[in-house]
């Protein structure tokens, strides 16, 4: 009898059976979800309809008025070429501060491990300082407290080629006297011939063992090549250096204070948190490689670049994309010294007239893009990484 | 199975989304009708266009949150006691005193210039006394309502002495230190553009930054109101030279006519704002002034008994404005007249020093001109 009716064909009433109930549940939630949003959404519009405060972009469209110092941009270029001017600066600082942050860091990191005494401790009274004050205030002491307290201009000595002032950094620069296109041409071939020789180089290692010597060679064909396309295109530029006027330094391509406080506040702080991640890493390789690359006689810096920071690597690059992560939304905090990244960009033009919400939700996808793309980047190079079979 | 729990999820988002968007058919017109999300008030009524609104608020509430500066000398700044004090100050009393009888019964916030338009727009203050100059895209864009012209000022342009710098061109090629969110943001832009002078802008959000980087010689030059101007100047440190060591150049970059701002929609609350400001003016035309306003109350001058809501045989005049028929008394007594407010704070007897120039009463040569009390 109890192989004649399956006890599976028995169903509970459905308020009992929990299949439905599940449903239900996620079901009444969701329609709650989507309530308060729709409530939130009519509330911000019904406000702005209100105020008479049109709810479209528009005013991507509408000429800025404002200048923006350090760039091309004209005062009558569209908000959304602001934005992008915007976009380009906190691109360049979160990219320069990454590339940065990640070799401190990693020196840093290292140094604490390190069997001299001296050397432990001053990695971990850095580490110790910088990671426990607010970055906020890191950025306005390099700027209030640093920068700007910098010889002015007049006191100032032109080291050569280098001007160093309160007013910025001025480095020598190229200044483009013909069109460039050839010359851009000739220098991508070149970097692929480069490629392609170091390449060739490896190949050659790996079939007879021979040192390769693979970056000098590739570094050598690309500078014969891009000498070749200089001489061959009739110089389409020549060098600009930084002279003193009566105001500023003409020629030459100039750092804003402001950007230097940033990046170098940036850089220490993300650096800190770095070496940590990298400490921890170190530390999560086992026992065991340290042992046997001792023993196989290779010395305390091959041991690193060799075994244990390739292994650390895989470990700690989660971690390290947080920090990216992080640099690049800091990078915002730029508006406490007047450094013109996108988040100043938006509040300048919110408060010339431009629609706060619209306008901080373009302000909003942007920092996205940004971060997914750094989240990508860094899942490409953590897939690559792990353990098949995990 | 995967598959069947996906059609069952796609099938429920559908299901749901449109139940729950058919309960809000908003924008075709005013009102949120829907009868399960709670329903929370927006000032009153939700179109505003009937009385109540902020004039009804305030009333309930018991003070006026006035929007104000803190950093200008002479227009609005916090002293040491946490009081607040200055020109624009002293009108939101007056608008206290006229709506609810006691010029104390304000509640100050202090706001940055970026700031002031998103506070009042969302309705955290409910009128912006702030220095703000009266622009089109603020009277449009931005949603806002712009009352009498309290001070009518012009943009200039502050360096220090030691740089003998007299005229704009002289700027070329200089670093000019502004503070953003401001029309001198955009005039400086305009008029440096118009004239062919090369520059270099340097934004900041506060004024203190900013004078940071000018003590430094971080920038060349300030530009900002030449009232503020003229409060900071007042105010600088003799560490850096006392403030004989700046000079503000002659030259007048741009028109600045600074007032009250309220939000776009409420005009009862607008009136209400603006005839208050408008009797301050009213009264130094008539001499009346925080001394003698008593006085003056007992006049046989129709004019003036109309003014301070004195009974002209009978009932005294009502222009139904919601406000008492004394709020003129009332402010004038607890505040002053134009003349009064602009000598304690920014007069020739003060730390500013500003002559009356173009704010003098119409009858000295002046722009104020109060529209009659009738």
């Amino acid at each position: 009898m109890a192989a004649a009716a399956p006890t599976a064909q028995v169903k509970p009433p459905f308020w009992r059976n929990v299949r439905v109930l599940r449903w239900a549940f996620q079901a009444v939630f969701l329609f709650l979800v989507i309530v308060f949003l729709l409530y939130l959404w009519g509330n911000l519009t019904d406000n702005l309809e209100r105020l008479g405060i049109r709810t479209d972009f528009r005013f991507l469209r509408q000429p800025a008025g404002f200048a923006i110092p350090d760039s091309d941009f004209r005062s009558s270029q569209s908000v959304w070429d602001a934005f992008l001017v915007g976009a380009r600066n906190t691109a360049v600082v979160s990219i320069l501060g990454i590339v940065f942050a990640t070799i401190l860091g990693v020196l840093v990191g290292v140094a604490r491990l390190s069997s001299n005494w001296l050397v432990r401790r001053a990695a971990a009274l850095y580490v110790e300082t910088l990671r426990n004050v607010p970055v906020l205030i890191i950025i306005i002491f390099w700027w209030a407290g640093i920068l700007i307290r910098l010889p002015s201009l007049d006191e100032n000595e032109l080291f050569g080629l280098v001007n160093l002032s309160n007013r910025g950094l001025v480095l020598p620069w190229l200044d483009r006297t013909a069109d460039l296109t050839l010359f851009l041409v000739v220098v991508l071939l070149t970097g692929v011939a480069a490629a392609l020789v170091i390449r060739w180089r490896t190949r050659r290692f790996d079939a007879t063992g021979e040192p390769h010597h693979r970056v000098l060679w590739g570094l050598g064909v690309a500078l014969a090549g891009v000498t070749l396309a200089y001489l061959v295109t009739g110089r389409p530029f020549t060098t600009s250096l930084p002279e003193v006027g009566s105001f500023g330094t003409t020629g030459g391509f100039r750092l804003s204070p402001e950007f230097g406080a940033l990046l170098i506040a940036l850089t220490l702080y993300t650096a800190s948190h770095i070496a940590e991640i990298v400490r921890g890493s170190i530390l999560s390789v086992q026992q065991g490689q340290s042992e046997a690359s001792n023993a196989l006689g290779l010395s305390g810096f091959q041991r690193l670049r060799h075994v244990v920071l390739p292994q650390a690597f895989r470990v700690s690059v989660p971690p390290l994309a947080n920090q990216y992560l992080n640099l690049t939304k800091n990078s915002s905090l730029g508006i406490a010294i007047g450094y013109y990244e996108l988040t100043r960009i938006a509040r300048i033009s919110i408060s010339q007239a431009a629609p706060a919400p619209q306008a901080t939700l373009v302000l909003m996808l942007f920092y996205l893009a940004f971060s997914l793309f750094i989240a990508l980047v860094t899942n490409i190079v953590n897939r690559r990484l792990e353990i098949e079979g995990r | 199975m995967p598959k069947r729990r996906l059609i069952i999820t796609g099938l429920m988002l559908v299901v749901v989304s449109l139940l729950a968007a058919g309960c809000f058919h908003s924008d075709d017109e005013n009102g949120n009708g829907n009868g399960e999300a709670a329903q929370t008030d927006t000032g009153g009524e939700d179109s505003g266009q009937e009385g109540g609104g902020v004039f009804q608020q305030v009333q309930d509430r018991g003070n006026v949150i006035c929007g104000v500066n803190d950093a200008v000398p002479g227009f609005g700044t916090a002293t040491e006691g946490g009081e607040y004090e200055g020109f624009d100050i002293d009108y939101c009393r007056a608008v206290a005193a006229a709506v609810l009888g006691d010029a104390n019964a304000v509640e100050f916030r202090a706001l940055t210039a970026d700031q002031r338009f998103t506070a009042l727009q969302s309705g955290e203050v409910d009128v912006l006394i702030r220095n703000t100059t009266f622009t089109a895209s603020r009277d449009g864009a931005e949603g806002a309502r712009f009352l009498h012209t309290t001070y009518y000022d012009g943009q200039g342009m502050m360096v220090t002495e030691e740089s003998g710098f007299t005229e704009l061109e002289d700027l070329a090629g200089s670093t000019v230190c502004v503070l953003s969110g401001t029309t001198t943001e955009l005039n400086l832009e305009t008029v440096f553009q118009a004239r062919g002078i090369d520059y270099t802008p340097l934004t900041f959000e506060e004024n203190e930054p900013l004078q940071q980087a000018f003590i430094q010689g971080r920038c060349d030059a300030w530009t900002s109101d030449i009232s503020q101007l003229a409060g900071v100047r007042s105010a600088w440190p003799d560490a850096e030279g006392g403030p004989d060591s700046l000079v503000i150049m002659d030259e007048i970059m741009s028109k600045e006519p600074l007032g009250p701002v309220v939000r776009d929609g409420d005009d009862d609350w607008a009136d209400a704002v603006n005839w208050a400001v408008v009797v301050t003016i009213q009264a130094e035309e008539l001499e009346i002034t925080s001394e003698n306003v008593q006085e003056m109350a007992g006049s046989d001058d129709p004019e003036i008994q109309r003014l301070l809501g004195q009974p002209v045989e009978g009932e005294p005049f009502d222009a139904g404005l919601g406000l008492d028929a004394e709020f003129a008394l009332n402010v004038i007594e607890q505040v002053g007249n134009y003349g009064e407010i602009f000598d304690r704070h920014i007069g020739p007897g003060s730390p500013l020093a500003l002559d009356r120039g173009i704010n003098a009463l119409w009858t000295d040569g002046g722009l104020q001109y109060a529209p009659p009390y009738r």
